[in-house]
């Protein structure tokens, strides 16, 4: 979307040219330029700091130009997917965990392990981080950061109802009497203490985990069964029930954004969402958020949580020069001036030596984004095997029948059949 | 198309049929030829490329492979979504339909009535159908039937506690009903002129035979507008077929709660740019165009026992 030649960058290629033909060379100074086109999701800070690190890594290398393009996370795949289809891909994609796996094996995204580690300066990235960002033994995604799931809790509201902010050792029994305490301390108006999770992918995910299952097995087959699905729909029944939850008519408003968050909106003092977005949550909420890990089945349960990639930079195959795409995203993750203006916005930086940097530098919703991930223990486990094709589909699917069980077209059980019934013919049909 | 013939000269130069149509038309295709290019480039030809890939299994990144009618199968017997758009989108254009046009009607004799400033009046009804399809109204709509929204904050007043009408599955559809219906303008500015074509004497001849206005409205008014009201039908039945927007941004594209607002072209837009099934979205959209031309076909075919055309 953007065009930008500064104009370093002209007086370089006009000196250039103008040199060139002095000492009688060919012109071929036009056309030396590189022009590489960037394309992501997220919101405007994000955008915001990513021109900011375009700008610095142009500065300091005149003969490439940085096009930016960013979109919302939902309009973001058709849009990449159509480009790739129409072989007018991006070249530098920012990639999911979701779909890493999914563009790599058709042969979207180029491999990067030659460029490490002339290029692509990630020695001292956490192993995690690159087996991640690794298909079939090839490097494909170098990771931008490192997040996990989380609750973000509004402080504010828990301190008018006389409720403290309770420790890691939280289980899902004392939630929901604390969801019920606030709910009926009644302090604003159409509030409840937390949002109905039952919908929520990952939150469903941590509760089969602390169970000792998955979602998906390594083949791309359920991991979980009816029985499971059938104690989280009657879990979340229950806090529906003694209101310790917002309604359903609330819940359906959320659009699986930082803006439609039941927090956000202000009708609960608890939201489910990913800690990277403790950032974006603070700047459009007033009240004071805090993250908090999932509560646990029972005490001393834990493994739910992991720590993951929160998004890559892929290198598209049609990409005309790699190299200085793997510059950039080089750039872009080790560069300590680039990462004092990217912050933790992306989750927490995967260099060592990049962390140890920004941590003097960073405010308390950064350090807390820090922490959080930091200060898991117990609660984290390994890393899932990546979901397969049809899991988007699957997470969708969570969400519709939820509904139907909270507005009482389906029983808990009824709609566990349904649930796992869909999910088995979504994985079957690819 | 006719063109003046000339009468055929016994003494023709050499070259056949086709240079001698071309030598005497060619002015006329050369300006036809940007429509050309724009109907067989963007109209015709990537409908029959969608006719093809709807026997593939199209994913947008790799190559499509031909499975043969498959993907039409299982619309007809596996899947349930379909059948869920289908229920939808039927309520709404046989709800939607009837009710803005009834509307538009109100609307448009309420105005035929001389009154001063006209245009004015015209013009302010008819903006809703300007900014109708665009965004913007439907994040509006959003905002007035949502949990706290206005319509709520308004029943507050009568001590009226109103659901959240977007995000509950038992009213959201006939939120976007109602918005449907708010969109009259256009229907309304037809049905405005094809009143001014009713001839005032057969009125005046009714009144004084002692006819009542509501006696008039349906011997006269009505009978001689059948021709403006089916042409809208047919259009507004084949616009709400194609209804996406709205649903698109107030169920945040998911045709939730539950599948309440899973419009059928919200349905084919999710196969295929959620779930990259553009083969079998393809398949969605041939069936909807079957749909619509076997709604319009019978609209035409009972139009003759309804419709009187003045002659």
């Amino acid at each position: 979307m953007t065009f930008r030649i500064n104009r370093r960058g002209v007086l370089a290629g006009g000196a250039a040219a103008l040199s060139a033909s002095a000492f009688g060379l060919p012109g071929a100074a036009f056309g030396q330029e590189t022009r590489l086109r960037l394309m992501w999701w997220g919101s405007q800070p994000r955008a915001e700091r990513t021109f900011e690190v375009s700008n610095l890594f142009m500065e300091e290398n005149p003969e490439v130009v940085i096009d930016g393009e960013t979109v919302g996370w939902d309009d973001y795949w058709p849009r990449l997917a159509t480009q790739v289809a129409g072989r007018n891909a991006p070249d530098i994609i920012q990639m999911d965990y979701r779909y890493i796996f999914e563009y790599a094996r058709r042969g979207a995204l180029a491999q990067l392990e030659g460029h490490v580690p002339d290029v692509l300066k990630v020695s001292d990235f956490d192993q995690a981080a690159i087996d991640g960002g690794s298909v079939d033994g090839s490097l494909y995604g170098i990771s931008l950061g490192a997040n996990s799931s989380a609750m973000m809790i509004n402080a504010a509201a828990f301190e008018e109802a006389g409720i403290e902010i309770p420790d890691n050792s939280l289980t899902f029994d004392e939630m929901k009497r604390i969801g019920e305490e606030i709910t009926k301390a009644g302090k604003r108006e159409n509030f409840y203490g937390l949002s109905d999770g039952s919908g929520i992918e990952p939150f469903f995910e941590n509760f089969v985990r602390q169970r000792g299952k998955a979602l998906y097995t390594e083949d791309g087959e359920l991991a979980f069964d009816a029985e499971d699905t059938r104690e989280w729909f009657e879990l979340w029944a229950a806090m529906r029930e003694s209101k310790a939850c917002v309604p359903p008519d609330l819940q359906a408003l959320d659009k699986n954004q930082i803006e439609t968050g039941m927090v956000s909106l202000g009708h609960a003092a608890v939201s489910y969402a990913h800690s990277n977005q403790l950032v974006g949550y603070q700047t459009i909420n007033k009240d004071p958020i805090v993250m908090h890990p999932y509560p646990r089945i029972e005490p001393g349960v834990g493994g739910g949580h992991y720590r993951k990639p929160s998004m890559f930079f892929s290198v598209s195959s049609q990409c005309e020069n790699p190299e200085a795409a793997a510059a950039y995203i080089s750039f872009f993750v080790t560069d300590p001036d680039a990462a004092t203006i990217l912050d933790v916005e992306r989750g927490v930086p995967e260099s060592a030596a990049v962390r140890e940097a920004l941590a003097p530098q960073l405010d308390d919703t950064g350090r807390a984004a820090v922490e959080f991930i930091g200060g898991l223990g117990d609660l984290a486990g390994p890393l899932p095997p990546p979901p397969p094709l049809g899991a988007g589909e699957i997470d969708k699917m969570l969400l519709r029948i939820s509904q139907e069980v909270s507005f009482g077209q389906h029983t808990p059980e009824s709609g566990a059949e349904a649930f796992v019934t869909e999910a088995q013919s979504i994985l079957s049909r690819g | 198309m006719t063109t003046i013939a000339s009468p055929a000269s016994p003494y023709v130069p050499t070259g056949g049929r086709f240079a001698r149509a071309l030598s005497r038309n060619g002015a006329g295709y050369m300006f036809l030829l940007p429509w050309f290019i724009g109907f067989f480039g963007l109209t015709a030809g990537p409908a029959l490329v969608s006719l093809y890939l709807s026997f593939t299994n199209f994913d947008l990144l790799t190559e499509p492979r031909w499975i043969g009618t498959a993907n039409y199968v299982r619309i007809a017997t596996a899947d349930p979504r379909f059948v869920a758009s289908i229920q939808v989108t039927f309520f709404y254009v046989l709800l939607s339909v009837p009710l803005k046009l009834a509307f538009a009607l109100l609307v448009a004799m309420a105005l035929n009535r001389g009154m001063k400033g006209l245009p004015w009046y015209r013009a302010i009804f008819y903006l809703p159908s300007l900014l109708g399809t665009s965004v913007a109204i439907a994040v509006l709509w959003r905002q007035l039937f949502a949990g706290n929204g206005l319509v709520n904050s308004f029943l507050a007043n009568f001590g009226i506690q109103g659901p959240s009408w977007i995000s509950n599955p038992d009213y959201s559809l006939y939120t976007l009903v109602v918005l449907s219906v708010w969109q009259f303008g256009s229907p309304m500015i037809i049905f405005l002129a094809g009143l001014r074509q009713i001839p005032q004497d057969m009125y005046e001849a009714a009144s004084l035979d002692g006819a009542s206005k509501w006696r008039q409205f349906w011997k006269i008014t009505l009978p001689l507008l059948t021709p403006v009201v089916f042409f809208n039908a047919v259009v507004q039945t084949i616009e709400a077929f194609k209804a996406f927007t709205p649903a698109f941004i107030i169920s945040g594209g998911t045709g939730g709660p539950i599948n309440s607002t899973l419009f059928y072209t919200l349905y084919l837009y999710q196969e295929a740019f959620g779930f990259f099934r553009m083969g079998y979205a393809s398949a969605l959209a041939w069936i909807l165009l079957v749909i619509v031309a076997l709604f319009t076909a019978f609209s035409f075919l009972t139009a003759r026992y309804w419709v009187h055309y003045d002659d």
